[in-house]
């Protein structure tokens, strides 16, 4: 059962980079409606250069690296040149999925490297360090000036920029770093969680991340909470039978978290959860800014 | 910018005409083939060479041509399942999820006529053929309908629905099929049962009939658009759901319509490729190669910017290229996925150019 729990953990430590990738994109105004693609290429990348190289530590930095290329490339097209940030979005995943079939294969296949050793009480340093990065992030966002900065971006560009923020910046830095974090959680995935390279494998890890950025209102703290929820959840779907043994295939478990994930989207679209929570959604969210 | 003795600027575009738009999409694409030669010169292998390649065998060569066919009825299935709640303003990236939903709809169709029980037995094509058709239809227009109906009713962001229920109906149909699921094949593990050869989809000159099925929902759908009230009410929705609302076009019908309507599409394109295709006939073990092929439906439907008409070339033109794609990764030695790399080319190159929507380059000589 303690193993069940820490695996959960684990990947609830990826939902949770992924995810707090995308709320820092979201705070300055960005939507990055694919993390996905961005994680595929860190963990692709990752995953080949520690295997090539044999260096876990290589393997973490590539992933961040072409994540927060990544990201870059999307504040490019979305702020620079005006493109609609979801069809940028959509860009950069099928961009991820096709290439990194296409550029991994000849990796497919098991890493082969000795594990991470866990850090205390059977958990990864990721866990740890997951857990301290959405406490500086929050104290960032909503406690320093740097933060306030990136959140009157998000809320309203032209009366920050009025005000001597320069908007374009403040976005392809949060773009950038919220990149970084997406290519980091996709190389968790594939050097750590489940260090296995296979064509197109995340299956959606992505899109729950968003999905629980939306669910968190934007508090890193919330999000915190979503991620224990849904990394538990996933983990339960892959084993159900610590639970429930014998009750449904395997295979319908593993539409639960996919399906839980719709009904928690549902919840928070309700005008009653609108009323009572939905002022936290930045108000510039998907907009792009064209300075007058 | 100067270049010799021009001098270049951007200027904001106020209008786009339509062949403008279409100039734009060609050159994307040719610059996209030109982006991707680096993979070949990377492989050691003269991009030229390997595009006479691909475009001889998707295109000429007597092996090829069908593939081609069959991709690109698939493909203008996908493309215009896009496109629909597209000019509606909706995004559908669910086309994986409605196809397979299709497919497991045709197939049981026959599970309820017991093929699978007795497939020796005589059945009549003239009457399981449609029906096969019309559950392909109703299945992927009912699970299309979860995400028009979130959208209309509770704006629950359907990107994230569509490829939510995307997972989920990968998941079914591995349930169907695998670990003595009701549709696995009797023989074999993993993979659904077999159609009876009376119950082939009938061939049009060697190619499905879905052929006729697929060019005709392109010619609807063109009517659709520009003949019809409901049409109009589609594209206002797509300009400005707003300003369609204070108009007294529903803004919970129109997203529930589209998505029944684009799920319908794509779930024929799951009886096409599982039920109509020669020489496939079931539902194969790899169906989540076909699946993630639905992807190209999106590009498609972007270059195509949602007109079904111009669907029709740009589903071939692209049919051919992952067919000759496939067949120049065997031939070539190239790695697995030269196709679904040359998808991620397109993609990127056809987001960039998407600036040139908004802005042309005017040159003046000084």
């Amino acid at each position: 059962m303690w193993e069940f729990i820490v695996r959960s953990l684990e990947a609830s430590t990826i939902f949770t980079f992924a995810a707090l990738g995308e709320l820092i994109d979201q705070r300055s105004g960005v939507l990055n409606v694919v993390l996905e693609g961005v994680m595929l290429f860190g963990a692709t990348l990752g995953f080949i250069a520690a295997k090539t190289t044999g260096s876990y530590l290589l393997g973490f930095l590539v992933g961040m690296a072409i994540g927060g290329l990544l990201g870059f490339l999307h504040g490019f097209f979305s702020v620079t040149l005006g493109v609609d940030q979801v069809v940028s979005g959509m860009g950069i995943w099928i961009l991820g999925f096709g290439l990194t079939t296409y550029i991994g294969n000849p990796y497919t296949g098991p890493l082969g490297m000795k594990r991470i050793p866990p850090l205390l009480f059977g958990l990864s340093p990721f866990f740890y360090v997951g857990i301290a990065l959405v406490v500086v992030l929050w104290f960032v966002l909503s406690k320093t000036s740097l933060g306030l900065r990136i959140r009157s971006v998000g809320e309203n560009p032209s009366v920050a920029e009025v005000s001597g923020i320069n908007v374009t910046r403040t976005r392809y830095l949060c773009v950038t770093i919220g990149g970084m974090f997406a290519g980091l959680a996709g190389a968790i995935y594939a050097l750590f969680y489940n260090p296995v390279w296979n064509y197109n494998f995340l299956m959606g890890w992505g899109f729950i991340a968003l999905a629980l950025v939306f669910f968190s209102m934007w508090n890193p703290l919330i999000l915190l909470g979503g991620s224990l929820l849904f990394g538990s959840l996933w983990q339960l779907s892959l084993n159900p039978q610590l639970v429930l043994p014998g009750v449904l295939s395997r295979y319908i478990w593993r539409t639960v978290p996919f399906a839980i994930t719709i009904g928690v989207l549902l919840i928070i679209s309700t005008k009653w959860f609108r009323t009572r929570w939905g002022a936290a959604k930045p108000e510039a969210l998907a907009k792009p800014y064209v300075k007058e | 910018m100067r270049i010799g003795s021009y001098e270049l600027r951007l200027e904001k575009r106020l209008t786009l005409i339509g062949w403008q738009a279409a100039i734009i999409s060609v050159l994307a694409i040719i610059f996209a083939l030109a982006l991707f030669s680096f993979i070949f010169i990377l492989a050691k292998i003269n991009p030229l060479f390997a595009y006479r390649q691909i475009f001889s065998y998707a295109f000429a060569n007597p092996y090829g041509l069908p593939l081609t066919i069959n991709r690109f009825i698939f493909l203008l299935l996908c493309t215009c399942a896009f496109i629909i709640p597209f000019r509606a303003g909706l995004w559908n990236i669910g086309m994986t999820g409605q196809f397979y939903v299709g497919a497991l709809g045709a197939f049981a169709v026959l599970f309820a006529f017991g093929v699978k029980r007795s497939p020796s037995s005589n059945f009549s094509p003239e009457l399981i053929i449609p029906a096969m058709l019309i559950a392909a239809a109703l299945g992927g227009a009912g699970f299309g309908a979860v995400a028009g109906f979130l959208k209309g009713k509770f704006n629950v962001n359907e990107i994230v629905v569509t490829m939510m229920l995307n997972s989920i109906a990968f998941w079914l149909v591995s349930y169907m099929i695998k670990e003595g699921g009701p549709f696995m094949s009797p023989g074999g593990e993993g993979q659904g049962f077999m159609l009876p050869p009376s119950l082939y989809a009938p061939l049009i000159m060697n190619a499905p009939f879905t052929i006729l099925v697929a060019l005709g929902i392109a010619v609807l759908l063109y009517f659709l658009f520009t003949k019809t009230a409901i049409g109009y009410q589609i594209k206002a929705h797509g300009h400005s759901p707003a300003a369609a609302r204070y108009a007294g076009i529903s803004t919970f019908k129109i997203p529930l319509l589209v998505f029944i309507l684009g799920g319908a599409v794509a779930g024929l394109a799951g009886y096409h490729y599982f039920a109509a295709v020669p020489g496939l006939y079931k539902i194969s073990s790899d169906y989540r190669y076909f699946g993630d092929l639905a992807f190209y439906g999106i590009i498609c439907g972007l270059i195509s910017l949602g007109d079904p008409f111009a669907a029709i070339p740009v589903a071939l033109l692209f049919g051919g290229l992952s067919i000759g794609g496939r067949f120049a990764q065997g031939k070539l030695h190239l790695g697995f996925g030269v196709d679904y790399a040359l998808l991620g080319v397109l993609m990127i190159t056809l987001v960039a150019f998407q600036f040139f929507y908004r802005y042309r380059i005017a040159w003046a000589k000084k």
